[in-house]
């Protein structure tokens, strides 16, 4: 007998593929729980690209430029809140997984396999949600561009296609494009910057503990 | 190269400490499991048969006392190896079968050989074999869902020897089954054993358990009560 290792230890792998797998099986598993989710994430979207496109009509229209500090904060306070419910439904997500995180763990996964699978699922969902956000943000404007201006079609023609300051960065594309890759970016910041901590709650769970965890 | 003893434990104590109290699960624990024994660990409840099977699977860490794993003194690893140590080393069989609930069969069994890097052919072919070996050859691309508890158990026990695992630790393997379904993953644990050479440590307190152990080991307390290998536990029938 001697404490020294007589055996050798090996290598861990858990190839991302795989981990995308499981990542959406569990959201296919889970899907009302996840549409949830993705539902707030397409809210705040949705709030954001309609205020930007509003705000580019009326540019065209009143050749008013500027959007005024309180939307700004209302987007803030909107995205927060979508922030919150995300949180709160990835703690739900990982307390309703103890048993399944223990078991990976005894199988041999590693505290940044669980926060990868976790931060996967939020990918999904911010990707997702920020698509569906978008689609919805601009028929919300056009919605309000028919009802509320005259020669609407020409009017968000211009104010969709033309540059958008917004982003500096992208201020070369066109506004609709500049849009979507802001919405979805944002969409999946959110997501993961929200999933962070129950996702970091998760991987850091003993797996003796996890495992005596009854639900 | 062979190891002699799989499981050596060497004044093995848990402790949990609740405010003033101090409640010994473990307490000096000195137990030599040799390769290829099936052991049982009984007790009541709160014995501390739990508690000992997390220390020896590398789930917990003592208080005090050491645990071998094939001669290595695995109270010493770092997490990273610890983990390791549980995918290569050790296979787990559990009262709630615990699967991954989204996997197939055959993918809950294929998931520990893809954290030790099996290639996947080879893992589809292990896993296919495993699962056929405890009759589910039928039942590859059934979900745990799909499957009776009898059948989650068997895809548990497949899942636990995926990687060879030097030792089998089954936390009450038959808890959540019928009498007539434990008695038949009994019988299976007692063939894997025989046939393939398999260490199995069971910790259990259903006394069907006894007729196919090498040993029972009695836990009171967090202390051994008593040892009986099998011969004599016959004697006294």
């Amino acid at each position: 007998m001697s404490s020294e290792g007589s055996w050798k230890i090996g290598e861990i792998h858990f190839p991302l593929s795989e981990a995308f797998k499981i990542s959406i099986e569990s959201i296919r598993k889970r899907f009302v729980r996840a549409a949830i989710t993705t539902a707030a994430v397409i809210l705040g979207i949705a709030f954001l690209n309609s205020l930007m496109m509003m705000s580019a009509i009326n540019s065209v229209v009143y050749k008013q430029a500027a959007t005024p500090a309180y939307q700004w904060w209302l987007l803030f306070i909107s995205l927060l809140v979508c922030g919150v419910g995300i949180t709160n439904s990835m703690l739900i997500a990982v307390a309703e997984r103890y048993k399944e995180i223990g078991t990976m763990k005894c199988l041999g996964a590693l505290d940044r396999h669980i926060l990868l699978m976790f931060l996967n699922e939020s990918i999904v969902i911010g990707a997702l949600g920020g698509i569906l956000g978008y689609i919805f943000g601009v028929i919300a404007a056009v919605i309000y561009a028919f009802v509320s201006i005259k020669n609407p079609a020409s009017i968000v023609g211009v104010a969709f296609t033309q540059p958008s300051q917004i982003i500096p960065g992208l201020s070369v594309l066109p506004s609709f494009l500049s849009l979507l890759i802001l919405s979805i970016t944002l969409a999946v910041f959110l997501s993961m910057a929200a999933t962070l901590y129950p996702a970091y709650y998760a991987a850091k769970l003993k797996p003796a503990e996890a495992l005596r965890y009854e639900v | 190269m062979r190891y002699e003893y799989t499981v050596e434990t060497e004044d093995l104590a848990k402790y949990y400490y609740m405010g003033k109290y101090v409640i010994k699960a473990l307490d000096g624990i000195n137990l030599k499991i040799r390769r290829g024994e099936y052991v049982s660990i009984m007790g009541p409840s709160g014995s501390g048969k739990t508690t000992l099977f997390n220390m020896i699977g590398g789930l917990d860490r003592p208080t005090r006392g050491k645990v071998y794993i094939d001669e290595v003194d695995i109270s010493k690893l770092d997490a990273y190896e610890l983990a390791w140590l549980r995918a290569r080393k050790i296979g787990y069989i559990f009262q709630t079968f615990n699967l991954i609930p989204v996997l197939t069969a055959l993918e809950n069994v294929m998931l520990p050989m893809i954290f030790v890097g099996t290639p996947r052919e080879q893992r589809i072919k292990k896993a296919t074999e495993l699962l056929s070996a405890v009759g589910l050859g039928d039942r590859l691309h059934h979900k745990p869902g799909e499957l009776s508890g009898g059948q989650q158990q068997r895809v548990a026990i497949a899942r636990a020897l995926a990687n060879d695992p030097a030792i089998v630790l089954a936390d009450e393997p038959t808890g959540n089954l019928d009498l007539h379904t434990g008695l038949e993953i009994i019988n299976l644990l007692r063939t894997l054993n025989k046939e393939k050479g398999v260490t199995i440590v069971t910790a259990t307190h259903d006394l069907k358990m006894i007729d196919v152990s090498d040993r029972i080991i009695y836990l009171r307390d967090g202390k051994i009560d008593r040892i009986e290998t099998r011969a004599e536990v016959t004697v006294e029938l």
